[in-house]
């Protein structure tokens, strides 16, 4: 089965499973190429899991996942690898490399994957780095940035080789008030000026809704719902309601699945 | 998991145990051989495995060196007290150096280099899995297999043999520092001895070849176990204790099996 050429990255009727829970059960979920896509849900719902199963950093159980007209499971290792260098993922950690200055971090795709000299890699690693605002912190280490500071300098080296799918894992976690307005400009900045497509999973709901062009909502293993965010604001659906509106009470559950209160307190020793 | 209650359910979960063995076993060559086989695309190598040469071989030198010396010193001090007692105490310089370098010098080697570097590379492969640094890797495009994996291994196989060479060497020079200047063996048989005895093939060789098979075995456990970790800091410490445990019971059943080929035609 073919993709559509509109979406950058398709899923399929896909299925993903972490023992016996069902994270995804035939989930379908298309992302349209250029735009901001917002992945939304409560916490534990998959988010994390999505984008690596986007990124082949684990297998889906079925169905079919196609990146930029490949599908993944189909791929051969090198090919997988080839694919991933026109992807970039900013960690939710940021996953710095901790030996490498943040120049070397941010140089790092550009020496492995380009020929380039070394006067070019520094003048791209120097606009990148002004980019997130980090010129400044060039020689540092990253175990002397903040955990916010490190997540810039990850976007800096996620965006090195100009990638053409950028995905996001809750980029706003941990920011303050003024690198989170900066952040969100910025997604949105890179998603226009270089034409990529943006895919930013977070549970940010404000954030999230001021610069996608489409959300989905997944919980419960399947996706809630989807649209623009006026659409998805304006929805009937109890459960997009109670996720939109933040409110304790409605059919998504905030505890995790467990007996009853009584019987667990009741029920004496553990086992 | 269910708690254990009936002979069936213990045999059930030792059954389970045996698939994950046979299941990491497995796994554990597929790493191997696709960290080794085929050429990596990046191009600074040669850069990669200096640096780990140094910091898998050359930081492990002092530990090498002053345990061969002291084992040396002990072995010709056993050997003396044993071997006067029979007046051949000037055949002390061809045990020292027979027993360092079939045996002593690959094996003691080996169980140290598992202890010190063996360790480090698991908990620093294990560090980098649970920050996501081989995940990162992986998504720019570099397979870490080839870009982390790769260089240590092949650095835990280039140095540990040097290193079971070195420890030989000073562990015969320990043991001659106590001979023949501490208890006054005569130098001359001391060293002419051991010259007569020792046989390039039979000793040295054999002794190169074992030590090449378990530098082979030590890194690849201690490689696997870091990158087959669970990413928390108890699944990282397990695996460290994995890596040592692990190894050095490999090291010196390997070595009987090993020596039972070598020497075993009487």
């Amino acid at each position: 089965m073919a993709t559509d050429a509109r979406n950058a990255v398709e899923l399929k009727g896909v299925s993903f499973r972490r023992g016996e829970r069902f994270i995804f059960n035939n989930v379908d979920i298309a992302i349209p190429r250029g735009k901001v896509t917002g992945i939304m849900g409560p916490s534990g719902c998959g988010k994390t899991t999505l984008l690596r199963l986007i990124g082949a950093q684990l297998r889906a159980e079925s169905g079919e996942i196609w990146v930029d007209g490949s599908n993944l499971p189909s791929l051969a290792r090198t090919e997988l690898f080839d694919l991933r260098k026109r992807m970039g993922v900013l960690f939710q950690s940021g996953a710095l490399f901790t030996d490498l200055s943040v120049f070397e971090n941010v140089a790092f795709p550009l020496r492995v994957h380009t020929q380039l000299p070394d006067d070019m890699i520094r003048d791209i690693v120097l606009l990148k780095l002004q980019a997130v605002g980090l010129r400044g912190a060039i020689d540092l280490m990253p175990d002397e940035l903040s955990g916010g500071m490190k997540r810039r300098v990850a976007l800096a080296r996620a965006i090195a080789l100009d990638p053409q799918i950028l995905l996001y894992d809750e980029p706003f976690v941990g920011q303050d008030p003024i690198a989170m307005g900066v952040l969100v400009r910025l997604i949105r900045l890179l998603n226009d000026a270089l034409g990529i497509t943006s895919i930013v999973v977070s549970h940010d709901l404000a954030e999230t809704a001021s610069i996608a062009d489409y959300i989905y909502v997944v919980g419960d293993s399947q996706v809630l719902g989807h649209g623009t965010p006026d659409e998805l604001m304006a929805s009937d659906n109890p459960r997009i309601k109670q996720f939109m509106q933040g409110s304790p009470d409605g059919p998504v559950p905030f505890h995790f699945p467990a007996n009853k209160l009584a019987d667990d307190l009741l029920g004496g020793v553990r086992g | 998991m269910a708690k254990a209650t009936t002979v069936l359910d213990r045999i059930a979960l030792l059954g389970r145990a045996g698939l994950d063995v046979l299941a990491a076993m497995g796994r554990s060559v597929v790493f191997l051989f696709l960290a080794i086989a085929g050429r990596a695309s990046f191009g600074n190598r040669l850069q990669l495995l200096m640096q780990q040469l140094y910091s898998v071989g050359v930081l492990s030198l002092a530990i090498i060196v002053v345990s061969g010396v002291f084992i040396g010193m002990v072995l010709a001090l056993q050997g003396y007290s044993i071997l006067s007692d029979y007046g051949s105490e000037q055949a002390v310089g061809q045990m020292v150096a027979l027993t360092l370098l079939r045996e002593l010098g690959p094996v003691v080697t080996a169980l140290l280099f598992a202890g010190r570097a063996g360790s480090a590379l698991t908990a620093e492969i294990g560090n980098m899995k649970s920050t996501e640094q081989l995940s990162s890797l992986e998504m720019i495009g570099v397979d870490p297999l080839k870009y982390v994996i790769a260089p240590r291994l092949w650095a835990g196989f280039i140095s540990m043999p040097l290193l079971a060479c070195i420890f030989s060497v000073v562990g015969i020079w320990g043991g001659s520092m106590v001979a023949v200047e501490w208890l006054g063996v005569f130098e001359g048989s001391f060293w002419s001895n051991m010259q007569n005895s020792v046989d390039f093939y039979d000793d040295v060789l054999n002794g190169v070849i074992k030590s090449v098979v378990f530098a082979v075995v030590v890194t690849w456990i201690a490689v696997f176990q870091g990158y087959d970790c669970e990413p928390t800091s108890e699944g990282i410490s397990r695996a460290t204790t994995r890596t040592v445990v692990h190894a050095s019971l490999a090291v010196l059943g390997l070595d009987f099996i090993l020596t039972a080929l070598m020497f075993g035609d009487y």
